[in-house]
């Protein structure tokens, strides 16, 4: 089979873990190698955007690190600094109360709801519909305003501390939070039917990216990706972390295993969340203050180590952290979903159209920041020429408004 | 065969060692680094394919001891219980066969621990420096998260 051209593609993915710890949302860069139109061969180009989270965490003490991982993502903040704290509190032995333990599960399936809303709008525009993914995008607005009655701020939260949370609700925030909850079970329920009925959605997305479920364990994919192939795995299941035993919840599992699998599955986990969210609102414990007093935390942490699960949107994050009884960790581990899910998952473009690569990289939720600059090398004229995503998406050819295209 | 099975049958042949826990309930298991792959063959063989994934391989750099201590994050299902394979490598000259082969999903973690603290997974083609380190700090041979690395 010729190799007849070679399309460069340097994504601009949004940071989740530094230097020292790579996942996805940096920059990366697939080299897709085509014969015509048919992938042949992927291969994923890394450390664009390495910033050395780890090595800083060593230098940091155990509280400030809580600040430092809330940064590694913007998306999933709220995970991130979860996993590290209940890390920490399973090395001091401490464990926060039930409304504290609510409040957390409630900031995260926020986060959940807001994540798959953008990785739903991004495929929208990927596909070529921007009127849906604006209109997405704006509904997402609700839960980034919900996020900041809870926390504070509607991206970075810095929410969690070491046995509980920095603030409480009280009962006009709880309606206030009702109240958007419901708007946007609505709107979710509405996007979800466009995804399952549109014809041009499904022909997009319908058997492009296909992946079994005995690949998806050989490559150790998780989250979505890997419940949309029959794979029952969900960290929040089988830990129980936090208050995840008492919040009644359902596992999502489809058997497609293709890319609108995956994205159909995560509107039914943002309905699943909403609900979820709506039971600890209506059932919040008031078994004390959630807050704790920061000056009565422990100073000291004895030598140990843990290693933590957390269900990010995007699947299993994990944290491990060492101490050995300095002020200091030893060693802070992140393991983020992406990184996983983006560097092995090369083998899955093969067959497809060049038009599908995009499809299936964002049916994976790299959380990209910034898509642009592709470069296309035909090498049978030597061409070379630059076209956006979304262009490469559309098979090369250029979007005309509708308005202009009569 | 249940995921404890398993676990009973590796430490009856010898070839796993129970070694306490990782908080919280994390059960240890020490292996030779020089039996890696007869291991995870035979957790293959037991467990099948769909029935455990490599989680993650968290590389740490006891300068003290002068090893590199490196922990396989295995997941068992359908229960999703996570237990760590741990083993002990010289700090100079670390090295261990690569498992990319048998366990695809290994190559995130072995090219991220080659590039960070200098383990080499003899096998695995796709080791390169620069595989997240910058440029400037792989030319000065540097591996970062080494405790006497300055960067």
């Amino acid at each position: 089979m010729a190799i007849t051209k070679i399309i460069e593609i340097p994504y601009s993915l949004e940071i989740p873990v530094g230097p020292q710890h790579p996942a996805l949302h940096e920059p990366l860069l697939l080299k897709v190698y085509a014969d015509g139109e048919e992938v042949v061969k992927v291969e994923v180009y890394t450390g664009y955007n390495h910033r050395g989270i780890e090595k800083l965490a060593e230098r940091n003490s155990f509280y400030r690190d809580i600040f430092i991982v809330g940064r590694v993502c913007g998306i999933c903040n709220t995970v991130h600094a979860n996993c590290y704290v209940r890390a920490l509190e399973q090395i001091l032995g401490i464990e926060p109360n039930n409304r504290a333990k609510y409040l957390r599960v409630l900031a995260m399936e926020l986060e959940r709801i807001h994540s798959h809303m953008l990785i739903n709008a991004v495929m929208a525009e990927i596909i070529g519909f921007e009127s849906l993914f604006m209109n997405i995008m704006l509904d997402r607005e609700r839960i980034m305003k919900a996020k900041e009655i809870l926390t504070g701020n509607r991206v970075l939260a810095d929410y969690m501390m070491v046995g509980g949370v920095r603030r409480d609700i009280n009962d006009e925030k709880k309606n206030k939070l009702l109240k958007l909850l419901n708007k946007t079970e609505e709107r979710v329920k509405y996007y979800k039917q466009v995804f399952m009925e549109d014809d041009t959605i499904l022909k997009r997305l319908v058997d492009v990216g296909i992946i079994t479920k005995t690949d998806v364990l050989k490559y150790s994919l998780i989250g979505p990706p890997a419940r949309a192939s029959g794979v029952k795995i969900d960290a929040r299941a089988s830990d129980k972390y936090d208050a995840y035993d008492e919040v009644p919840f359902n596992v999502v599992v489809k058997k497609e295993g293709d890319s609108w699998a995956r994205m159909i599955l995560r509107w039914d986990e943002a309905l699943e969340s909403i609900n979820m969210c709506k039971y600890i609102l209506e059932n919040l414990p008031s078994d004390g203050n959630p807050v704790p007093d920061e000056k009565r935390l422990p100073r000291r942490f004895p030598p140990g180590e843990a290693f933590t699960r957390v269900e990010a949107p995007r699947g299993e994050l994990t944290y491990y952290v060492m101490s050995d009884g300095k002020p200091m960790p030893y060693r802070v581990k992140i393991r983020t979903p992406s990184f996983n899910n983006i560097i092995n998952t090369a083998n899955v473009y093969l067959g497809h159209s060049i038009a599908d690569v995009p499809v299936i990289l964002v049916s994976w939720d790299p959380c990209i920041s910034c898509m642009e600059r592709i470069t296309v090398l035909d090498l049978t004229t030597g061409e070379r020429k630059r076209m956006h995503l979304k262009e490469l998406a559309r098979g090369g050819r250029k979007w005309v408004s509708p308005r202009y295209s009569i | 065969m249940s995921y404890k099975d398993v676990l009973n049958k590796l430490v009856g042949e010898g070839l796993l060692t129970p070694s306490g826990e990782v908080k919280p309930h994390r059960l240890i298991y020490v292996f030779e680094s020089g039996k890696i792959r007869e291991l995870f063959t035979k957790l293959i063989d037991l467990a099948g394919v769909e029935g455990f994934y490599v989680s993650t391989i968290v590389g740490t750099d006891l300068m003290k001891d002068g090893k590199i201590r490196l922990d396989y994050y295995v997941v068992f299902l359908p229960q999703e219980e996570t237990i760590v394979f741990r083993t002990f490598l010289p700090r100079e000259n670390p090295e261990i066969d690569s498992l990319l082969d048998i366990i695809p999903g290994v190559l995130s973690g072995e090219c991220e621990t080659y590039d960070l603290l200098g383990v080499v997974f003899k096998g695995n083609p796709a080791l390169k420096r620069g595989f997240f380190v910058p440029k400037d700090v792989y030319e000065k041979g540097i591996y970062p998260l080494r405790k006497d690395a300055k960067v």
